[in-house]
């Protein structure tokens, strides 16, 4: 067992990580030790990146132990650079984080400060001054090549910066020439954000946080409404919104919205997420309130204008469209479905049910056009999965049973209309899928059924199976 | 005299007001309405026929008191979950036919439990098509519990953009009584929205519906031959037993309806009266065929024990 990670206590007494945890009682009996639990490390510091979505849209993680924020265009919103570090650290050390914090014009370079300086913005013409001063670990270089560099006294990285590149190369790999460059800024070096990032988004700080669904919902309202601009500006309606609330505590609450037609109208997203809190009622806890409210646009689709006559028909659409969008955000989108004819002669493969949500009017159209419709009957209602039945006394060879047991209970077949065949499609069964003989057939009851007998009568063969497939009116 | 006069006014607003909320004409509202007609006649009728889905067989809109109300609830029940073919036939029958008396594009919504899904299968869109609905002017809804469906209901029918919606349940449900439906029914009509509400193995029960029918399946009509006669042994047009369990008639009512698919229309079945013969339960039972023992529908035991045998 060894030691993963020390507090300042114990780096105060000279203790090491990765020093064994034998040799470290031995020497300090009295230190407190606990396991080491990744995944909730791990949810740390997800959660303090969420928290720091609130800085820039671009948080990526680096490994377990830090968080690179790309502010580029962000800090003249919190009054500057200085000012913005000042903020992080100070609202991090309010919640009991002890956090150091850099800000330079590359990544590479703030990692170094943040681990080996004190931290602070270096301004670009301190680059290279403030590199000089540092030791050669700063620069995320391997244990060897650090080992090795310090064996031949290379021990700052302003030894390094006026050798030779060729023979840095020759002697240490590309590897230390790529990490100098990227320290320096010469090699620009891409984070990895952890969410991407939306088309539009507007946000709301508030003074007093609020608790109230209603209060966020008409601030919702009013966030929607400085998001018009940006969507009109590019023709689009929103398709994904998605609702970001900051806790007071540093709680991060996402809620996500879909819409069946491209929106615009503030009353209807703030609607759409009245659904969706009332949906996740149970696991929103406003606790002493949220304090910064964002809207995203996830995804946007063209908006088509349509103009309204006199006699305002056009409101059955958008209720429609409204009344899909309210059920898809309360209840799921799988709730609410409609069905898509798919080209295939085989009954349960003619139809898909896909959410209303997203079904495409122009697509559909062109399927209406190709799908199979055939000329004879189907029935009304469709099992998903053909239920075997007990056919006695079928005539032989192709004839319908005269009657047959179905979920236990015996039906006695008046009259009876088919075969119809049905051959398997081998592009998809292959070769040995079965072709099926369809009847219509009425019991004494009045009762139709659709039943279909699958494999032939032949002598030294298997027998048939029979199957529900559909009732009919 | 005075205060007798204003008592006398305030008991006739009353009075109206409740048969409003019942509605139900008054003698004074008839009386006026009457006048109205009287001046323009052909624009109280369209106005009256508005709310009203005419089946167009005369003996049934009479009864109906001149059709299926597009502004309230109608019931259908049926008593078997065996039976849920033709109930949903004749429910989607009259969608069908509500949809060619108003050819606008709002489309159907058809609001399901699970359970009925699979026991009686999903509705089939190829053979929507064939009954004379659209497959993309159907929406189909699976709420899981009843109170979500009683959710989507309530907002499908108020949003108005929906030319029915069709509520498929079974049986009584505890939490479905006569509170629910009679909300229903105010929204169906606030909205002017049709409800259908189609109750599997159900029994009669009070609630705000209009009507209520029971169908039952019946024997199919036969199909035509181009000369007029029939061709035996096929199975045509889907006929449905009806019985109008609840209406402001007394009397219960009972006919068989044809459903034609090709015209879309409804029409009186003609060999009306000699169905049904198969099944009354023959006239002589005897013992059948002894059938396995762990079957459900083995022969009952013949006769009765009248006295038991001395054990001694």
């Amino acid at each position: 067992m060894r030691l993963t990670a020390l507090d300042e206590i114990c780096e105060g007494l000279g203790l090491k990580r990765g020093q064994g945890l034998a040799e470290a009682r031995a020497m300090f009996p009295n230190i407190d030790v606990a396991d080491e639990d990744g995944a909730a490390d791990r949810a740390l510091i997800e959660a303090i990146a969420d928290w720091c979505d609130r800085y820039t849209p671009l948080v990526a993680l680096d490994g377990g132990e830090g968080l690179f924020l790309d502010i580029t265009g962000c800090a003249h919103l919190f009054g500057g650079e200085e000012a913005l570090l000042k903020d992080v650290l100070a609202r991090l050390l309010q919640m009991g984080f002890d956090v150091k914090g850099a800000i330079s014009s590359s990544p590479g370079l703030s990692w170094a400060i943040c681990r080996f300086g004190r931290g602070g913005v270096i301004s670009g013409e301190r680059m290279e001054e403030a590199l000089i001063s540092l030791p050669v670990n700063a620069l995320r270089l391997e244990e060897e090549t650090v080992a090795s560099l310090c064996k031949l006294g290379l021990r700052r990285v302003g030894d390094l910066l006026h050798l030779p590149r060729a023979s840095l190369a020759r002697r240490f790999g590309t590897r230390l020439l790529l990490r100098l460059d990227q320290a320096r800024g010469a090699n620009e070096e891409a984070i990895s954000p952890r969410r991407p990032v939306a088309a539009l988004s507007a946000e709301r700080k508030l003074a007093e946080p609020i608790q109230a669904e209603d209060g966020i919902l008409q601030l919702t309202g009013q966030i929607a409404y400085s998001l018009k601009p940006g969507l009109e500006a590019r023709g689009a309606g929103g398709r994904v919104f998605e609702l970001v609330l900051f806790r007071v505590d540093g709680r991060v609450f996402r809620i996500t919205a879909g819409a069946s037609q491209p929106l615009r109208d503030p009353s209807r997203i703030s609607a759409l997420f009245s659904e969706r809190l009332n949906a996740v009622h149970d696991d929103f806890d406003a606790g002493f309130g949220f304090e910064l409210l964002r809207l995203n646009v996830l995804q946007y689709d063209a908006f088509e204008i349509s103009q309204d006559d006199f006699t305002g028909n056009g409101r059955g659409e958008i209720s429609l469209a409204d009344f899909v969008d309210r059920v898809s955000a309360r209840l799921g989108v799988d709730c609410l479905r409609i069905a898509e004819p798919k080209q295939s002669h085989l009954p349960e493969r003619a139809e898909v049910f896909v959410p209303a949500i997203m079904a495409r009017p122009v697509q559909r159209k062109v399927e209406e056009i190709f799908a199979f419709a055939p000329r004879s009957e189907r029935p009304l209602r469709l099992f998903r999965h053909p239920e075997p039945v007990e056919a006695f006394a079928a005539t032989v060879p192709d004839g319908p049973p005269q009657r047959f047991r179905w979920r236990r209970l015996v039906h006695e077949v008046v009259r009876a209309e088919g075969p119809e065949r049905i051959a398997p499609e081998w592009w998809l069964d292959g070769q040995d899928g079965e072709e099926r003989d369809y009847f219509r057939l009425e019991s004494n009851t009045g009762r139709r059924f659709w039943i279909f007998r699958q494999g032939h009568y032949d002598a030294g063969k298997v027998p048939p199976t029979w199957h529900m497939h559909g009732i009919f009116s | 005299m005075a205060g007798n006069a204003t008592a006398q006014e305030k008991l006739f607003a009353l009075r109206e007001q409740i048969a409003r909320l019942e509605g139900k004409s008054l003698p004074g509202l008839t009386a006026a309405k009457r006048e109205e007609a009287a001046v323009h006649p052909e624009h109280e009728k369209a106005k009256s026929s508005q709310f009203r889905l005419a089946l167009g067989v005369p003996s049934m809109d009479l009864a109906l008191e001149g059709g299926l109300p597009l502004d309230g609830i109608t019931e259908i029940r049926s008593r078997l979950m065996g039976d849920a073919g033709a109930a949903s036939g004749f429910i989607l029958s009259l969608a069908a036919h509500l949809k060619i008396r108003q050819p606008d594009k709002a489309p159907v919504l058809w609001i399901s439990d699970v359970v009925s899904g699979q026991e009686a299968g999903l509705p089939y869109s190829v053979g929507l098509r064939q009954f004379g609905l659209s497959p993309q002017n159907i929406l189909y809804a699976s709420p899981r519990k009843l109170d979500d469906a009683l959710w989507l209901a309530e907002n499908a029918v108020a949003s108005g953009a929906f030319s029915a919606t069709i509520l498929e349940i079974r049986g009584n449900l505890r939490h479905f009584g006569l509170t629910e439906s009679r909300r229903l029914g105010l929204r169906a009509k606030a909205a002017q929205r049709p409800l259908f509400l189609l109750r599997h193995a159900g029994k009669e029960e009070a609630s705000s519906a209009s009507f209520r029918f029971l169908v039952e399946p019946a024997p199919a009509a036969g199909r035509r031959l181009p000369d007029g006669s029939l061709l035996g042994g096929s199975i045509g047009h889907s006929v449905f037993r009806l019985t109008l369990e609840k209406s402001r008639n007394p009397a219960p009512l009972s006919f068989l309806l044809e459903w034609n698919l090709h015209d879309r229309q409804f029409s009186l079945a003609r060999d009306a009266g000699e169905t049904f013969s198969s099944r009354k339960e023959p006239a002589h039972p005897g013992p059948r065929l002894p059938a396995p023992v762990d079957r459900q529908d083995r022969t009952p035991v013949v006769g009765t024990v009248v006295a038991l045998e001395r054990a001694s």
